[in-house]
Formats: C-alpha cells, structure tokens, sequence
C-alpha cells in the first residue's frame, strides 16, 4: 500500500453522469485487483476532512483510471480538477474479485457507481454476460469505455429510455430462467447499491449459484482501523475495507 | 540536535507524540505506514474484559471539519489483547498504553488486577471513563461523576502501573472531576474525548447514525481541547495531559504543548493521512531548530499572554 501525490493527467466527463479521471503511478498501477480500492484526499483542507473511497476503473501502463459519478461535496469538488491538479491517493486497498473462475460462465451485475470494478473485470478477463442497471439513458456508457466486451453488455434502465425497462435484478432473474445449464456452471460477480446486491443475492440463492458482491459502505480510515465500514459476515461485523469489499456470498451473514 | 525526551512521573518517552485511542488500531495496523518505534508511545484502542460487538450499521458520518462516529466499543476482549497484542508491543519495545472500559466499576477493577501482571511490557493504563458509545461506565459516567471516583480507586487498589484518566468534556464541572480524579489515584489525565453530536438525513428524515448520536473528533473540536488543556494545566500544573482532539498537523501540535500538554495523542488525523504522526514529528523538529529550542520542556506550557494596556 502507497500514499501519493499524483499529479491529474486528465479529468473529464464521459457521458451526462460520469466523469473519468486519470493519473500516472507506477505503484499504484502495480499488481492490482478487480475490486480493489483507492482512498482519495480531494482538498487539502477540512471540509471535506475525509477521504473518498474509489474503485479502480482501468489501469494501463502505470496510468490509472477512475470512473466517477457527482454525488455530494467532495465529487463535486473532483470535477472542478483539471490537468495538472494534484491529488493525494492511498492505494490499492482492499480484497478484490476472483479474477479466475475455473469454467464458470461468469455473469456480472453492475448498478450505479458499482459498474466501475466489474468493466475492469470483464476488460482483463472474461466475461459471458454484463448486466448493467442505471436510471435513464443519460448513465450509458460511451461505446469507447465498453469496446472490448461490448457484446456481453445488457442494458436496463428504470424508465426505460435504454434497454429494458426496469430494475437489473429483473434481467438477472430473466437470464437465470433461460439458462440451461446446471447452477455450477455460472458465477456471479456484484457491485452496485447494497438494496440492489442483496436481492442479486437472494435470487443466486434461489438457483444455487455462487458468487461475489462488493460492499459500498461510508469509510473514513480505509485501512481496517476506524471501524466505521463494517459489514454483517458469518464471522461478525467485519471491516469492509480491508477483508473486502468483495466478500464471497456465503461469507455473509443471512438478512445482511 | 532537539532533545524531545519527554518524562510523566517515573515513566520516559522519546517524544511527546502518540495516538489517541480507537485511531491507530490495536495492534500493526498502520505498520505499512509508521515505524512504530519512532513514537513516543501507541495507545491501543480500548479493550473490554469480553469481546464487544459494537453498534449497528451507519456507525460513521462526516460533518464539516471533522466527524460523527458511534462504534460502540467493537473489540475483541481482555483474553486476545493479552495474548495476541501485547507480545507484539513488547517484542519490538514499543511504549503502550492500554486504554480499557469496564461495563462496571468492577469490570475496570478485573481488568486493571489482570494487566497488572503485565505491568512489564505496559507503560501504563488509560480509563476510557468518557466513551459517549456506551451505556455502562460511558454516558452514565458522563452524568455522575462520582462513578468516575469509585472507578479510579476500584483500578488503583488493583495496580501500581501509572493511570491516566480519559475525560469527556461534557461533564458539568471538567476541572473539578479532573482534581476528583487525581485524590481518587489517578497519576494523570487525558483529554479530551470525543463530543456528542448528531447529523440527519433530510430525505429519509434518520439520523445519519444508526443509534442517532454519536462522539464528534477532529479539527472541528480543537479549540474546544485546546481550552481544556489550558485551563486544567493552569489549575494543575503538575498533573501529566495527554491531549487529543483535532491534532492533525505541527502546528497544532506545537499549540498545545504551549498550553502546557505533556503527550500529544493523534487522532482522526490518521484516517486522513496515515503518516500524520511521523510527519507532526518532523514538523515539531524543524520548528525547534528554527526557534533554537534545545529540550522540548522549554515549549511546554510557555503561554505568552497578552500585554494590558
Ligand atoms: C469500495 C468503494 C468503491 C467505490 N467506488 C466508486 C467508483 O468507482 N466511482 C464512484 O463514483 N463512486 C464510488 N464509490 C462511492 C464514492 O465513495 C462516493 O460517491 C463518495 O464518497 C461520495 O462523496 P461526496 O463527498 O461526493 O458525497 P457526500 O454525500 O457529501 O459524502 C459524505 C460522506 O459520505 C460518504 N459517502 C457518500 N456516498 C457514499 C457511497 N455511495 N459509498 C460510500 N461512501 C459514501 C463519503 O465518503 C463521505 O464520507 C465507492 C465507494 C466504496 C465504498
Ligand atoms: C473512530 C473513533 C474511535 C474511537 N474509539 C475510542 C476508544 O475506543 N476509546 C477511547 O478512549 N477513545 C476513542 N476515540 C476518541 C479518540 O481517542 C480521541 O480522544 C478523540 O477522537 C479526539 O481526538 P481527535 O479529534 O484527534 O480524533 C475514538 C475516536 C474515533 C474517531
Ligand atoms: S474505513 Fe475504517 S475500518 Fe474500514
């Protein structure tokens, strides 16, 4: 784990909602894992005081890329950084995805700021299907970002001005129905507002399939110290920052 | 060359930095980051005679200049501390203060007998008397201070190690729970925790925490510590302090060793930036060399006040 001050290469909007933002760091670069995290300081000031948990999007070389979405204070402040800006960054933090799932078919859920870690997953390795839910077509992303697995991607948005209409969940319900072969031979991988995970949970229950979700909890340390992250596992709460944010879902603890 | 050197009673630290309870960990958490040997001393986050589960989920909250936390004491209990932290401390000679929480003033008199018998590899002891996270020897502490008093003799009929009692700043009167303490046994006192506070959320209309309040840290409270630090070291000048509340950078830290603090415990900073300890040092340094201080008791205390005219 490193903290540096990186130096901003770019940082701009890619479509109506999301902002990509990218920097060089030959060690923040180094040997990382889909799923895991960076904690970023945005000013140098108090307000914010804490830093911002990010997932890494891509990295290329030793430039990294993050995908981000304006939700309160401090991404709105991120947006306002331009070329040349400076950021404090911790990083990687955190326990990724299984990069390797044996011959499973792997079936990726993404919703909101969770789509992020699952394109640098289904970007490195391989992916059979990306079932992506945003609210409206403002969130798609540019065919750019998704080129290399462009044909696994489906769509669904909650008014329907994309894809199908409504929640993603109910898209994996559809695809699990269609699917012939037996429970085995598929894996789940999860990211996207923890409502929408549990019932990504529940229904892979449901058909006895395996899988990963990736917990979005409110971090101030990031480094398993504060305790403020904790997430509901079979062993108790447990520091999501550091044993996750992917926790397999029979680590959980049933009702999360 | 700055002598930092740092004496409390019988006890020598090499500097006057360390960190605050419940923000550094128990153990090598921010190994990665900070050689510990380079602190003055680690305070360990409060450890209870049996594990604790702590409070439900949201537990954090960030509000301006600091934050809300309600962690509720989550720890692993008395047996794993023992075994599993304290060897860790002792191997690498690192100074520790064990912070501990009794549910009862009993409970602090079991644990205080039960680390006596590693007063070897303990510096000393820190009373969580303050935790507004918990019921039992927490807020009922805040609100009767003459539970603090049978809780600090309940300790030292238990145990030679030096104790510091950690205060809250709400209590009605602080300086005169502060001189309770020390005619109850305490050798000295730590301050400030954290302050209750509360954030909402205006859309759901819930609490931003889960139990609805929770301790304020950070720089947010600084002034409110500084105060106190003040005033207690002015009232009691031969009353070790080891002050906590928004020390983030040397500048601060260089704050409160004017208003007369002996240890200067880091806190929310941490999260922040997991090098604030190492870098306050070096920050302490420098402004030493700069003003030609030579021993760092030549800052402490030396408030300048203000000509009258
Ligand atoms: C492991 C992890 C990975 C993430 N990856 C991404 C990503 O790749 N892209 C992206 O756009 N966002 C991501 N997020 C969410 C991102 O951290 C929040 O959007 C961001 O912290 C909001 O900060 P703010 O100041 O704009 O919002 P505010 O609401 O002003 O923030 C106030 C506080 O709440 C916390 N907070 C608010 N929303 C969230 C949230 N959804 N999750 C966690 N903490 C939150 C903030 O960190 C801050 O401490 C991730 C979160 C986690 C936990
Ligand atoms: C997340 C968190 C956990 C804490 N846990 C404890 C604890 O277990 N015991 C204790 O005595 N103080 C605890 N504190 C209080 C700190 O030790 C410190 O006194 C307080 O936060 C003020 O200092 P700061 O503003 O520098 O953080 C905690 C503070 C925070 C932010
Ligand atoms: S964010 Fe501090 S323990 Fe996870």
């Amino acid at each position: 784990m490193y903290d540096e001050t990186v130096t901003i290469l770019d940082n701009r909007k890619v479509n109506a909602e999301y902002y990509k933002l990218s920097f060089r760091s030959k060690r923040l670069a180094k040997n990382v894992l889909p799923g895991q995290f960076l904690q970023m300081k945005i000013e140098e000031g108090y307000d914010p005081f804490l830093r911002r948990p990010f997932s890494y999007y891509r990295t290329v070389g030793d430039r990294v890329e993050i995908l981000y979405e304006i939700l309160g204070m401090g991404t709105k402040l991120l947006t306002e950084k331009g070329k040349g800006g400076t950021l404090k960054v911790l990083g990687p933090l955190g326990r990724g995805f299984s990069r390797h799932v044996e011959r499973k078919k792997r079936i990726l859920v993404g919703g909101g700021v969770g789509v992020p870690p699952l394109v640098f997953l289904a970007e490195r390795y391989d992916c059979y299907q990306f079932l992506i839910g945003t609210k409206s077509r403002k969130e798609i992303l540019p065919s750019s970002e998704i080129k290399k697995f462009a044909k696994t991607v489906r769509y669904t948005t909650e008014d329907g001005s994309f894809g199908k209409k409504g929640l993603v969940t109910n898209l994996l319900e559809d695809l699990l129905k269609k699917e012939k072969g037996n429970p085995q031979d598929y894996f789940i991988q999860t990211c996207g507002p923890n409502r929408m995970m549990e019932r990504v949970m529940e229904i892979a229950d449901h058909h006895g399939i395996e899988g990963e979700a990736s917990w979005d909890e409110t971090m101030a340390c990031g480094v398993g110290v504060c305790l403020g992250c904790m997430v509901l596992t079979r062993k108790g709460w447990t520091a999501s920052c550091k044993e996750g944010p992917v926790f397999r879902f029979d680590e959980m603890e049933k009702g999360h | 060359m700055v002598d930092l050197t740092t004496r409390i009673g019988p006890l020598r630290f090499k500097n006057p930095i360390t960190v605050a309870s419940g923000t550094f960990g128990v153990k090598d958490e921010y190994a990665d980051y900070v050689d510990y040997r380079k602190l003055g001393a680690v305070i360990a986050k409060t450890i209870t005679l049996h594990p604790r589960k702590g409070n439900p989920m949201p537990r954090i909250c960030e509000t301006p200049a600091g934050m809300l936390n309600a962690i509720g004491l989550q720890n692993k209990g008395l047996r794993d501390f023992v075994e599993d932290k304290i060897p860790y401390f002792r191997k690498r000679k690192i100074p520790l203060i064990v912070n501990i929480a009794g549910e009862s003033t009993k409970e602090f008199g079991i644990l205080a007998k039960e680390l006596d018998r590693y007063k070897k590899s303990i510096a000393a002891l820190e009373l969580n008397l303050s935790c507004p996270n918990i019921e039992a020897g927490g807020v009922r502490a805040i609100r009767e201070g003459r539970l603090i008093t049978k809780t600090i003799e309940a300790v030292r009929k238990e145990t030679q190690l030096f104790i510091f009692a950690k205060l809250s700043p709400e209590l009605g009167d602080v300086l005169e729970t502060a001189k309770e303490a020390i005619r109850a046994g305490a050798d000295g006192l730590s301050l400030i925790n954290t302050i209750r506070g509360m954030a909402i959320h205006i859309e759901s209309r819930k609490p931003r925490l889960a139990v609805g309040t929770g301790g304020l840290s950070g720089p947010a409270i600084r002034p409110i510590a500084l105060r106190y630090v003040y005033e207690i070291k002015q009232a009691l000048p031969r009353v070790s302090v080891i002050a906590s509340g928004g020390i983030t950078t040397w500048q601060d830290a260089v704050e409160f060793l004017i208003a007369g603090a002996d240890l200067l415990a880091i806190g929310t900073a941490n999260f922040v930036n997991p090098r604030a300890t190492l870098d306050i040092l070096e920050g302490l340094k420098e402004y030493c060399l700069k003003h030609h201080i030579k021993r760092i008791g030549e800052i402490r205390g030396s408030l300048v006040t203000h000509r009258r005219s």
